[in-house]
């Protein structure tokens, strides 16, 4: 009898521990959703092209974010400064910086993680963005100097990027199981086709996180996700115009951001038809851009794009006219062997809400100038992996970036993410020229030039920047800042 | 038969529909008022009026329209495939049971492992493999849906091979094929009628399913389907551009299904006593 109770006492014991250790923080604990847009690639590593996005975003820190008016401010460095041509920055970090393993923050991990982005043995998309560093050198305990290939005198906003996050020194082939950073939470249970744990780093350096726990779990599905924010599974809900209506006051608010996410259909300008300059900017000018806008997003759901994905809140940003012109449509395509009019493929996903929505509309708005496109609907989870970059023309969606950075992450030749494969070293060198200009007014005209060339020849349909519409549970207080900038650290969960 | 099936009143009431249903397939093109396409900024969403009827959708097309031509292709590939999947089934059915001992074994565990696959799941990879091309479709779902009717078929022939007329015909020295066809086929036939507008129904439900999905028609077609997954989100606001699609699809397949029932019944078959599924 006693060798048959011992085993199930100890396992009631297990039970009690277990039950113990995940007993709510009465701090409260936030529930959110990932789209697995990755399918299951996800990675805690904050420079892997696969990054899980709303994991690092609470494990790590970045060296500068960005403010509400898009300038740089302070985040593990305090402070920073150029030298005469912007070639080398140096910035102060901040003192009893923790990481979540007891470990302080010092100029060596700064300069381990910023150096693996330059790294050739490292394959990221981050070195789009940050390729221009040179070297990043530890100068004492808490200085950093980062060493430049050319000048460039907005190098701080560069930094502000959403994956240019600090890890510790020599932490690289552990980090995709740790997570070890010196963000507002730590992981406690990885599973990313279950629920992600990431409990409150007491010690966090900005203050204590005012929620205990968060909750990552999968929802591959537009619909599904909608019915479960609305059956208070979720808690933040990114929502559309149409939606707004479907919320109960009660229970959920709602907030408007102006903002600079884009999304959009791209052509590969190295595979035929769409090699042809004529044919990509027949596809593009026979869009009416505001009839996709009222449609897709609704009356104020966002702001008319011209092709160029720097956003009219940018200070590089250059206001165009790009009015819907079939005559034009027919003419370039005639010219270009098409004369009978073109069929093309569109592959999309059920991704995002509104792809569909906006595909159909674009269907419509080609057939007036004799193009038809068919719609391929393909899986959603694995798109990115498996069809975005791949099929010849497809849909996109991008968070908004500073003009610098998204003009080099997606557009500069051989760039990670260049989804229109534009290879074109006039432009490279339009983005060169801009980078090494310490006088801003020249620096915006040569960026009007780059917005220039890809809305004349340019392998992107962007229609429209999308303004934010996110819906909160009301239980959560969530400070009226674009996402990708929230100080998670803040937000209260009062359930 | 027809007068057995015409005494039952549900069989009535089915058979109109489904007749309606395909009367309307047959002429949607010439009576519907608007282009099914045909989109305006100025018209979403906005609800039942006398210029629209039903209303109008997400992109301000009229919803009477396209639910007058949204059953086109379900109907068209899913009558196809129906007859398609009895042919195919029936044959193999009635060979089988005719046939009998280890070949009957061996076939009979090879259709009960392809019925245990969730079929929608392997209608989906098909098509993300192949495209969704029409042609697909009807192979596809002539084979899934041919292999509950080789069950049941197959079970309704074991009633007939035991008796006197089929060992008469053995005794004449006929062969397989003949007393295949000759004999045991039109004893089937019943079962196999019956069986296939139930496999219709079901049909027309997956098809519409891999639509809903977007797997099946392409937009900007009309479909029934399509039409309840572009305006699902928005049901509790706007539930018109939902609501007939879904309205017209259960109609025809509560039709098929009464229909079915009161042929069953005509024909004195008691489903439930059929070939589980």
């Amino acid at each position: 009898m006693k060798t048959r109770t011992l085993p199930l006492l100890i396992c009631l014991c297990l039970l009690l521990i277990v039950g113990v250790a995940h007993a709510q923080d009465e701090r409260g604990t936030l529930r959110i959703n990932h789209a697995m847009e990755f399918g299951g690639l996800e990675s805690l590593d904050p420079i892997s092209q696969y990054r899980f996005f709303d994991v690092n975003a609470r494990l790590y820190n970045r060296l500068v974010r960005a403010d509400a008016q898009g300038l740089p401010a302070p985040e593990l460095a305090t402070e920073w400064s150029p030298n005469d041509d912007a070639t080398e920055w140096t910035f102060l970090l901040r003192e009893g910086v923790l990481f979540h393993d007891g470990e302080t923050l010092t100029a060596a991990d700064v300069a381990y993680s910023f150096n693996r982005i330059i790294d050739p043995a490292v394959d990221t998309p981050v070195r789009a963005v940050l390729g221009i560093m040179n070297r990043v050198e530890a100068v004492d305990d808490t200085t950093v100097r980062f060493v430049l290939n050319a000048p460039h005198a907005d190098f701080p906003l560069l930094l502000t990027d959403y994956r240019a996050l600090v890890i510790a020194e020599g932490s690289a082939d552990r980090i995709e199981q740790t997570g070890n950073g010196t963000g507002p939470f730590r992981l406690e249970t990885l599973d990313l086709e279950g629920t992600t744990r990431l409990v409150a780093f007491d010690e966090y350096w900005e203050g204590v996180p005012q929620h205990g726990v968060v909750e990552i779990f999968p929802i591959p599905d537009a619909t599904a996700t909608l019915q479960a924010f609305l059956a208070g599974q979720i808690d933040i809900y990114s929502a559309t115009v149409a939606e707004v209506p479907l919320f109960n006051q009660d229970q959920v608010y709602v907030q408007y951001l102006f903002s600079g996410g884009w999304e959009g259909m791209v052509m590969r300008t190295d595979t035929p038809p769409f090699d042809d300059v004529r044919v990509r900017r027949a596809l593009r000018v026979v869009a009416d851009r505001q009839a996709m806008l009222d449609l897709a997003l609704g009356p104020n759901g966002g702001t008319i794009a011209c092709d160029s994905p720097v956003w009219p809140g940018d200070p590089y940003f250059s206001q165009m006219n790009c009015p819907q012109d079939i005559e034009l449509a027919r003419q370039l395509l005639a010219e270009a062997g098409y004369a009978d009019g073109i069929t093309v493929d569109l592959y999309l996903s059920d991704l995002s809400q509104t792809w569909t929505t906006l595909a159909e509309v674009y269907q419509q708005q080609a057939a007036q100038a004799g193009i038809t496109v068919n719609l391929n609907m393909t899986s959603s989870d694995g798109y990115w992996s498996d069809v975005w970059m791949i099929e010849p023309f497809t849909f996109t969606s991008w968070g908004q970036r500073p003009a610098d950075q998204i003009l080099n992450e997606g557009w500069r030749s051989g760039a990670d993410w260049n989804e229109t494969y534009w290879n074109r070293s006039d432009f490279d060198s339009l983005l060169d020229r801009a980078r090494s200009a310490l006088d801003f007014a020249q620096r915006k005209e040569l960026y009007a030039d780059a917005q220039e060339m890809l809305w004349m020849e340019g392998g992107a349909l962007i229609p429209y920047f999308t303004n934010t519409v996110r819906a909160v549970n009301n239980a959560v207080t969530l400070p009226e800042i674009d996402y990708d900038m929230v100080p998670w650290w803040e937000v209260t969960v009062n359930r | 038969m027809l007068r057995a099936l015409l005494r039952s009143r549900s069989g009535v009431v089915g058979i109109s529909i489904v007749m309606l249903h395909l009367v309307i397939a047959l002429i949607a093109p010439l009576i519907v008022p608007y282009d099914p396409s045909a989109q305006s900024v100025r018209l979403a969403l906005n609800a039942p009026s006398s210029q629209h009827p039903f209303g109008t959708d997400h992109l301000g097309r009229d919803v009477f329209t396209r639910t007058l031509l949204g059953g086109q292709t379900a109907l068209a590939i899913t009558l196809i495939s129906a007859s398609l999947a009895i042919v195919w089934g029936g044959m193999v059915g009635v060979a089988l049971g005719f046939i009998g001992g280890r070949i009957d074994e061996l076939f009979m565990r090879l259709v009960d492992a392809l019925l245990a696959i969730p079929w929608l799941l392997f209608l989906l990879l098909i098509v993300s493999v192949l495209g969704r091309e029409n042609w697909v479709l009807i192979v596809v779902l002539t084979f899934f849906y041919g292999l509950p009717a080789i069950r049941i078929v197959r079970a309704a022939t074991l009633d007939f091979v035991a008796r006197d007329f089929i060992t008469a015909a053995r005794a004449r020295g006929e062969g397989t094929l003949t007393i295949v066809r000759r004999e045991l086929l039109p004893n089937v036939l019943d079962v196999l009628l019956v069986e296939g507008a139930m496999q219709w129904s079901w049909m027309l439900l997956g098809f519409s399913s891999l639509s809903f999905l977007g797997f099946g028609v392409t937009p900007p077609t009309p479909d029934w389907g399509l039409m309840i997954s572009d305006n699902t989100r928005t049901f509790s606001l706007y539930p018109w551009a939902t609501f007939y699609p879904l309205f017209a699809l259960s109609s025809l397949i509560i039709g098929i299904n009464l229909a079915a029932d009161a042929l069953a019944k005509a024909l004195g078959i008691d489903r439930t006593q059929g070939a589980p599924l």
